[in-house]
């Protein structure tokens, strides 16, 4: 073994032979688990029961709301449209060409749309949106199985992409209309209000055709759009409000089921505290010192096996409380469509099982360097937990900005890696306001500081 | 196993209080060295010092001709017993030694021979909280002796041992020093190393008072003087005072005589017709060796 190894082994010998700190690491897993199971038990959602929300093509939440005025065909068909105007009522209002499996709400698509500021671009089954370029003349083909969208800026030179949609021989084909509504959200101390105001898309289309006849449409308001067509002469303008795409609640599950995990690396920010302090308080570090001289070495054999510690502690307490969560949060209405079934096989919850667990470890790398430079109990535990509580607290209480800085200069951002959805304004919980990895990346950032702190400190003073 | 410990005019300073000032000793292997001075003297920062646990101002201390820091195991280089009390006292006696065999890549069985050696075998699985004073003392000898160490380095070791604990110690000492180990004791107490050590370097104030084998600093305190035991006291002490020596009276019976040899106060006497009971040459113990080297050192300042 060499000499690093060495001291790994025997710091790991020293954490594992003081009971009290095994019974703490274990009651930090058990404390995890019963807060996170308590907080699971008292919450309720009823994000399904939201109009907006429907179950898209693979179960996921979708807002389907949407204009349609279509026919019914089957077999190969040609649509060509010319978008001679559009409203500008929303950045991603859409106005086009659309295929679609039925009029229920969230069934298959393929579409080709113009949008006032994003170009021209190929959508279907509400997670495909790509920009195709530019051109207010339309045309959708579908030609046995493929789709594909075409798009001209006069009606002459086309250019041409496929879409992938998936759809059956039979479709409701025509002109569609959407604009998302605006979300205003206001933050105050510990609740947000969430509101959104209706926008009314407009579009005026001529040279329709399907398959070079011109077509007999009927309008359909999918979901809960509103809108109508109105035709005069060689020209239709449909008007229609709502968007078609993902539409998840903010809430996330992941998140909901780890609540507990707060406690649990507070535990850890005392233990980590004590495998320092009790060392230096009694003369023990000398001895420490006297059976491997080079501090640095000692200082990272430490943060090698409490970190080590810290990450399986939190990855066990992580695992157990999301799997007995999971249950309880079925019975009060985290379903799909609003909440896909998680389970600990998907790809997303495992990555925020471990980030948590990174970041558990993080905390506790930091808290042992801090415990280094100050050797005192006291100061680190309290000053430790104070830099990881407080953010959250002050951070429900300020404007979605104001918080998200405090979450990106503050350890407890690092909470953040709980959430598998990406940020969002609408929740009142800060951590909601930054991604799990920027959450982590600076938390990482404080351990690693404050180890360099500490071992600058620990190399140059008297032991 | 020749190793010695060579301090080499090491000074340190904490604030402006210097705590070892310009101090230079060897400490020879083979034999027992005491490091003797009053509380606050420099013992225990010499020795953290020897650590590396404490950075010097100036000077070098060298194990075996090297400094501590580059020993490759230094529990196989060094054994140290700075305080009984660093233990945590949540973790039982053998894991306490389990923990510094890790550090240094020991066999466990060294666990079991040492904690053998100073008898302890019987509480290996005990938490040393429960522990006296005496066992932390012996349960840190048990840590300095892990490695194997050729030098051996304790501070105050028999500080809370029981009369039979002092006794093993002193065995204990003497059977290390035997085997060709350096064996370096610091006490406060001059008393404690009586017997054991047969070497003593002496420091006042962070300064070197004496750095000599106990039988010379026995007869360096003993000086010329002779003891003198007689019934007829006063007589006696007039008649040697007359005869041009210093005398004092040490008991009622008793007195000590300086400036003349033994054979011409035994013939003075028995010129005199005074009997006396006995008359020797007056033997110092340690205790007052050290009291003299020490006092001299407060008046030099």
């Amino acid at each position: 073994m060499t000499g690093f190894a060495r001291q790994v082994h025997a710091e790991w010998t020293k954490l594992r032979t003081v009971r009290r700190w095994v019974i703490a690491l274990g009651g930090a897993v058990i404390l995890s688990v019963l807060l996170s199971v308590f907080a699971a038990s008292a919450s309720r959602t009823d994000a399904n029961s939201d109009p907006r929300i429907v179950a898209g093509p693979d179960g996921g939440p979708v807002a389907d709301d949407v204009v349609f005025a279509h026919q019914r065909l089957t077999g190969d068909v040609t649509v060509t449209a010319h978008v001679v105007a559009q409203a500008d009522s929303h950045e991603w209002a859409a106005a086009g060409i659309m295929a679609k499996d039925g009029t229920t709400g969230g069934s298959r698509y393929a579409a080709i749309a113009v949008t006032p500021r994003h170009g021209t671009r190929l959508l279907a089954d509400f997670t495909h949106d790509e920009l195709a370029g530019s051109g207010s003349w339309l045309r959708l083909v579908r030609s046995g199985p493929t789709v594909t969208g075409f798009w001209s800026a006069d009606g002459r030179t086309w250019q041409q992409s496929g879409i992938p949609a998936r759809l059956p021989a039979t479709v409701e084909i025509g002109l569609f209309v959407t604009s998302p509504p605006r979300v205003v959200v206001e933050r105050g101390p510990g609740s947000t209000a969430m509101g959104e105001l209706r926008t009314e898309g407009r579009a005026v289309f001529d040279a329709v055709s399907i398959n070079g006849t011109t077509p007999r449409l009927r309008v359909t308001t999918v979901g809960t759009s509103e809108g109508m067509m109105s035709q005069s002469g060689g020209t239709a303008t449909v008007t229609g409000s709502g968007a078609m795409g993902p539409n998840p609640p903010p809430d996330d599950v992941v998140q909901v089921s780890l609540f507990g995990m707060l406690a649990g690396v507070l535990v850890l920010v005392a233990v980590g505290t004590l495998f320092l302090t009790s060392e230096t308080r009694r003369g023990l570090l000398r001895t420490t010192l006297t059976a491997n001289p080079h501090r640095g070495r000692v200082l990272a054999a430490k943060a090698v096996v409490l970190g080590g510690v810290a990450f399986g502690v939190a990855l066990a307490a992580g695992v157990t409380a999301f799997a007995a969560a999971q249950p309880l949060l079925r019975d009060r209405g985290w379903t799909p469509p609003a909440f896909p079934y998680a389970g600990l096989s998907d790809p997303p919850v495992w990555r925020a099982l471990l980030m948590t667990a990174a970041f558990a470890a993080a905390v506790a790398v930091f808290t042992l360097a801090v415990a280094t430079i100050t050797r005192h109990s006291a100061a680190t535990i309290a000053g430790v937990a104070a830099l990881l509580v407080l953010p959250l607290i002050v951070g429900s209480a300020v404007p979605h900005r104001a918080a998200q800085v405090l979450m990106l200069v503050t350890p407890a951002g690092g909470f953040a890696t709980q959430r598998v959805k990406p940020p969002t304004e609408a929740l009142v919980d800060p951590t909601a306001t930054v991604s799990g990895g920027w959450g982590l990346a600076v938390a990482v950032l404080y351990a690693a500081a404050a180890l360099a702190g500490a071992g600058y400190v620990l190399r140059r003073r008297d032991a | 196993m020749s190793s010695t410990i060579e301090v080499r005019g090491v000074h340190k300073r904490y604030g402006s209080t210097v705590a070892v000032d310009d101090l230079t000793f060897t400490v020879q292997p083979g034999r027992v060295t005491g490091f003797v001075g009053p509380n606050g003297s420099g013992k225990s920062t010499t020795m953290r010092l020897i650590l590396g646990l404490d950075a010097a101002d100036a000077g070098t201390a060298t194990i075996g001709g090297r400094p501590f820091r580059s020993l490759p195991l230094p529990l196989t280089g060094i054994g140290a017993l700075l305080d009984a009390s660093a233990v945590h006292p949540g973790r039982r006696a053998y894991d306490h030694l389990l923990w510094l065999a890790h550090s240094n890549g020991l066999p466990r069985r060294r666990i079991r021979e040492v904690l053998g050696l100073v008898g302890l075998d019987g509480v290996a699985g005990k938490r040393v909280g429960g522990f006296s004073l005496g066992m932390r003392q012996r349960l840190g000898i048990a840590a300095a002796m892990l490695g194997d160490p050729p030098v051996v380095m304790l501070d105050e070791p028999v500080n809370g041992l029981d009369p039979d604990g002092i006794v093993w110690f002193r065995d204990l000492a003497r059977r290390l020093a035997a085997e060709g180990r350096t064996v370096f004791v610091a006490s406060h107490l001059m008393g404690e190393l009586e017997g054991t050590a047969s070497h003593l370097i002496v420091i006042g104030r962070g300064r070197l008072i004496a750095d000599a084998a106990v039988a010379d600093l026995l007869d360096a305190a003993s000086g010329e003087r002779l003891e003198i035991r007689t019934a007829r006291r006063t007589e006696v002490m007039t008649m040697l005072a007359n005869a041009g020596a210093v005398v004092a009276a040490t008991g009622p019976d008793a007195l000590t005589v300086a400036g003349l040899g033994g054979e011409r106060v035994a013939r003075l006497l028995g010129d005199a017709g005074l009997e006396f009971a006995e008359l020797r040459r007056h033997r110092a113990t340690l205790e007052e060796a050290y009291m003299e080297l020490t006092r001299d050192a407060v008046t030099f300042r």
